[in-house]
């Protein structure tokens, strides 16, 4: 038997492990498409590394279906959040009031679009809409089929839902008798929920909104339907994905992430901030006098100005240093390859020389097929990318750009490899 | 009953009486239900050019379920082979999934809640949620950049000489796989996190003291103890991989097809749009009767999971 | 401005259960009146019906003179204290004070100043800046009270407000709340379950049980004649005999008891005397009306078993039993300095006087609801 003792250490290591995988799980996809970002290879990985280079920031900011997707991206959320917050809190207060025995019905409804897939979301508001529509007559241009109209009434659909569980969080912590006292001392109803009610739901309302624009923001299962003929950032980013890719969108994952992160810091900063408060005004009142705590300055608070600083710092080193040396890396690593092209038709010269002479030899024939076709999809991935500085060569009509696709293992997808070199031929014809 | 209404108007005064009453009809009605069941309705009816709609022809009809299951008439099958299989296959591989995240998330719950330390448990927490943060579409991204032929993985690992040909995760669907157990980590991992947190420490220390190996431990105090956490986890994450399509789109290969794409086809190529609600209909109805199945099989309760 | 309060056969029901049955009591302009009872006696859901939270379910309810039926709380002239005070704690303590006014559309610069001459009447001054969560217990109270107050109206109801405080706080406040009401001159109505308070601030008390007021009447008269058993075992402390009626006269009443035939006064109600001959009774005597007879001459004389001497300083306090008595009879004379005088375990005659002790109909004891 193993002693208790080393039984637990073993444990604990085994759990240290686990923990560690899964975090590399978790982060490892991000870290890779983050650095992708920063290779001048036309295709998003980083091995090899060619050179390292912010260009595809400019690609980005320059990509004009991109930024019209995401204008249209923040007038949806905008317009998500002016229509889903009010419903949510609505919703949240109605709970209250709901008699016992409806409650469970009730709380079902409103929570179901959390469950319902996204999908049906956005058929389901596509057909309503289309019905109506008929029903008045519209035509096409009217707002029964404007996709913005559309993505911002099916979205808000299970945005209200999010913001009604946060209300009702907020709402348990909230005493009502206050709104007793308030009626009583002679406020109207309205002037009840303006003045005490909405002032306590502030933060609440604060949380609501920002999840709802992030929710809007970030969706594609339910836009995918609502935006019609129209574009949102997620639907122009799943059309380049699946079509064409380059770096680009790795720079803006990269950007999301550091906007990310620069949030989560200055978040935990405020957080602190509010606890501190809260343990100075406890030590006050046990003082009694009439000293007031007081919320630390944010500007002089010095974790606020060093992580500003370093996001400053970073941003700065990316923007200049990706200026420096970045075409002559380049022209490196086009000789590098031209010599590696050279070798490999060497290669496949004295390779046909054996074959013809040995014609037995059948190499593996039946991977091609296969491979070919995801092959086939990367070639017309950076057939549509016209900004990569490699797609030159090949509508001139030069084979060196697929080295860029294989990295020299003699991987099938080789246009020089003995059997795609027929196909090739055969389809060139 | 009209003693209700009075009340409820009394309680909170006309304009705000009005403004809750006018958002719940709002959202109940014109955003969640009527929606619903316009698009039930819809699937029973003919795909019809916009000038017979509402004509003789706008009767109700079974041929799209009917599609679903027999196929065109003019095939050579008797049953859709195709879109049955797609069905299925997309059920199956959100089940595995659904299991494969609950047992990589359920030791991880248990570590926040109950192993890690206070500062360092907080950041963790942060640190699960940041990845979430980036949209989905550009995770899915990630992954196919990582498991291309020409990917970080392929290159290690011929690097190192564990094999020679690169390995077609994308086209083997080994990719998706992967890419939707990643998906849905932080919906499994919360629930769970939620409901053993709230677990009395000094049970499991009780158990411990009384000698009870850490598997039974588990399996006889925190799992019941932590079971609504783990079914609204699961539910989640079963509904959402069903009906996940952003996954599919990026990081299916030609050959792999999810149901929501072929959804997504009927509405976009095949522009009959009563057929994809129908479609979608049946995932709908599908997916709920097996999260009430699987939910009476392990014997929990509908309420429990509401928390 | 002060107003008389009236509620006229007033019910309230919450489905099956009665929280209040036919309620009939007329409170005068100026008066601090209190409802005195154990919690669930229906005394809150007075004070609500009152300040308009709720509406009878039969009777009316008038401030003034004027039927309150369907005008809410923010129209009625009332302001009401809560239990937990209700501060409004996003606000300071001068815009929570200033808060009716600030919904009557004053300005600022006028709230300000109504603020601080109040802040000045409860001695806060100069700590309107401060926020609620910043105040102790006490602090907290005043600022509750000026609150009300500033909202001048003609009744203002307090709902326990000094239950969250310590003793000595809430001997220091009964004195200061009557103060305040003195000198602002409107009619309290004051709802608690401490005796002391209710007997020391008010100027008439109505004592409830289960919904029913069993008597109103100023604190003296609760104390020495009341009118029902229940009132006569809830106000301080009682010894209890019982027995039949064998004869009244004269406003009294002779009570047959296992422990001899006690002459008491025939309980009045409404102005008539409740006791006829052969009813069952209840008779009591309080502790210190109770006396060592010792060859002296009592209307009522009883033998006794002495079970215990407690010293509790200004006071001993002598526990008996007594033959056909269901409980320990106790004896409650002034420490003078010297010693009981009777022993644990003798036998005493206790003796005391008939106008002391009060005969009531059989009916519910405090400590048994």
């Amino acid at each position: 038997m193993i002693p208790a003792q080393t039984s637990e250490k073993l444990t604990r290591v085994f759990t240290l492990l686990f923990v560690l995988v899964f975090f590399a799980y978790l982060f490892g996809p991000l870290i890779v498409m983050g650095m992708s970002a920063f290779n001048t290879s036309s295709f998003p990985r980083i091995s090899p590394w060619d050179c390292f280079t912010v260009e595809w920031f400019d690609v980005l900011v320059n990509d004009t279906d991109l930024m019209t997707g995401l204008k249209n991206s923040v007038t949806i959320a905008v317009g998500v959040v002016i229509f889903a917050v009010p419903l949510g809190l609505a919703g949240a207060l109605m709970l209250t009031q709901v008699s016992s025995r409806l409650r469970p019905w009730y709380y079902t409804i409103v929570i179901s679009p959390i469950l319902i897939p996204g999908v049906v979301l956005g058929i389901s508001t596509l057909v309503f809409w289309d019905r109506m529509g008929r029903m008045f007559n519209a035509g096409y241009d009217s707002f029964f089929y404007d996709g913005i109209f559309l993505t911002i009434v099916g979205q808000s659909t299970f945005v209200a839902a999010y913001a009604m569980l946060i209300f009702i969080s907020r709402l348990q912590r909230f005493d009502s008798v206050q709104e007793e006292a308030a009626l009583d001392l002679g406020a109207t109803h309205v002037q009840t929920f303006r003045k005490i009610l909405l002032p306590f739901l502030k933060p609440a309302i604060g949380s609501a909104c920002v999840l709802g624009f992030l929710a809007s923001f970030e969706n594609y299962n339910t836009t995918i339907f609502t935006i019609v003929s129209q574009s949102t950032l997620t639907t122009v980013l799943a059309s380049k994905v699946r079509y064409g890719i380059n770096p680009s969108i790795s720079a803006l994952a990269v950007i999301i992430i550091a906007l990310t992160l620069i949030g989560a810091v200055y978040f935990e900063i405020l957080k602190r901030r509010e606890e501190k408060y809260e343990r100075d005004v406890e030590r006050l009142i046990k003082a009694g006098g009439t000293d007031r705590a007081s919320k630390a300055s944010l500007l002089t608070n010095p974790a606020m100005i060093i992580a500003t600083a370093i996001f400053i710092a970073g941003f700065g080193t990316v923007y200049f240093a990706g200026t420096i040396g970045v075409d002559e890396c380049k022209a490196v690593i086009q000789e590098q390859k031209a010599l590696e092209t050279k070798r490999k038709v060497e290669e496949f010269k004295k390779k046909r020389m054996f074959k013809n002479a040995a014609p037995a030899i059948q190499p593996e024939t039946n991977n091609s097929s296969a491979p070919e076709a995801e092959g086939k999809q990367e070639d017309s991935g950076s057939y549509n990318n016209i900004f990569a500085p490699t797609n030159l060569e090949k509508q001139i009509g030069g084979g060196a750009s697929e080295e860029e696709q294989s990295s020299g293992t003699g991987s099938s997808n080789n246009l020089f490899a003995p059997e795609n070199l027929n196909e090739q031929a055969g389809t060139n014809n | 009953m009209k003693a209700y209404w009075k009340a409820f108007f009394l309680k909170n005064g006309v304009s705000i009486s009005a403004y809750l009453l006018i958002s719940i009809m709002i959202w109940l009605g014109m955003l969640i239900m009527l929606p619903q069941f316009f698009m039930f309705d819809f699937s029973f009816r003919f795909n019809l050019p916009p000038a017979e709609l509402g004509g003789p022809k706008d009767v109700y009809t079974m041929s799209h379920y009917k599609y679903m299951v027999f196929g065109s008439e003019q095939a050579s099958d008797s049953y859709n082979v195709v879109d049955v299989w797609v069905f299925v296959r997309t059920i199956v591989t959100a089940i595995c999934v659904t299991i494969f995240d609950l047992a990589l998330c359920y030791p991880i719950a248990y570590y926040l809640a109950h192993v890690a330390r206070g500062g360092w448990a907080r950041l963790m927490v942060i640190a699960l949620i940041i990845p979430y943060w980036v949209n989905e579409l550009l995770r899915a991204f990630a992954f196919k950049i990582m498991l291309g032929t020409s990917g970080i993985i392929n290159d290690f690992m011929m690097w190192a000489g564990v094999i020679d040909q690169p390995i077609e995760f994308v086209l083997e669907n080994y990719a998706l796989y992967a890419g939707l157990g990643y998906a849905f980590i932080l919906l499994m991992i919360f629930p769970i996190y939620n409901a053993i947190e709230s677990l009395d420490r000094n049970q499991i220390e009780a158990a411990r003291d009384l000698g009870s190996p850490w598997w039974r431990i588990h399996k006889r105090i925190v799992i019941p103890y932590a079971k609504p956490g783990i079914t609204s986890g699961c539910t989640m994450v079963f509904m959402l991989t069903a009906g996940a399509l952003a996954a599919p789109q990026i990081l299916g290969g030609p050959s792999s097809l999810w149901y929501t794409q072929i959804i997504y086809q009927w509405f976009n190529q095949g522009n009959n749009w009563q057929r994809g609600s129908a479609y979608a209909v049946f995932l709908l109805f599908s997916t709920i009767v097996i999260v009430l199945l699987a939910m009476k099989a392990f014997k929990v309760k509908l309420g429990e999971v509401s928390r | 401005m002060s107003a008389d309060v009236q509620l006229d056969n007033v019910w309230i029901r919450f489905g099956d259960f009665v929280a209040a049955r036919d309620i009939n009591i007329h409170i005068q302009d100026g008066e601090f009146f209190s409802f005195l009872g154990s919690s669930g006696c229906g005394k809150t859901t007075i004070l609500r019906a009152v300040s308009g939270f709720s509406e009878p379910s039969e009777g009316r309810v008038l401030i003034g003179g004027k039927d309150m039926a369907g005008i809410g709380p923010n129209k009625r002239p009332t302001a009401l204290i809560f239990q937990n005070l209700a501060l409004f704690p996003l606000m300071k303590v001068w815009e929570n004070i200033t808060f009716s006014l600030e919904v009557a559309g004053v300005g600022k610069a006028e709230r300000k100043k109504k603020a601080d001459e109040l802040l000045d009447l409860i001695a806060l001054s100069g700590q309107g800046e401060k926020m609620p969560n910043e105040l102790s217990g006490g602090q907290k109270q005043r600022v509750a009270i000026a609150r009300a107050l500033c909202a001048e109206p003609d009744v203002l109801l307090l709902d326990e407000p000094l239950s969250a405080l310590d003793l000595k706080l809430r001997q220091h406040m009964r004195t200061e709340l009557r103060a305040i009401q003195q000198r602002v001159g409107i009619t309290f109505i004051y709802i608690t379950h401490d005796q002391g308070e209710a007997l020391t601030m008010s100027d008439n008390v109505a004592v409830m049980s289960q919904g029913k007021i069993e008597q109103v009447a100023d604190g003296t008269t609760v104390y020495d004649s009341p009118e029902t058993s229940f009132v006569a075992s809830f106000v301080g402390e009682n010894n209890l005999f019982e027995g039949k009626v064998s004869e009244v006269s004269e406003g009294y009443a002779i009570v047959d008891t296992p422990s001899g035939r006690l002459r008491a006064r025939n309980a009045k109600h409404n102005g008539e005397y409740q006791l006829k001959t052969g009813d069952d009774a209840f008779l009591f005597i309080r502790p210190e009306s109770l006396k060592f007879a010792d060859g002296g001459s009592y209307d009522n004389q009883i033998k006794a078993n002495v079970l215990q001497h407690e010293f509790e300083g200004s006071f001993w306090q002598v526990f008996f039993n007594v033959q056909g008595a269901r409980r320990t009879i106790k004896l409650s004379m002034v420490n003078d300095g010297g010693s009981v005088g009777h022993e644990k375990g003798s036998e005493a005659q206790l003796g005391f006087s008939a106008d002391k002790a009060v005969a009531t109909p059989v009916g519910m004891l405090a400590d048994e609801t």
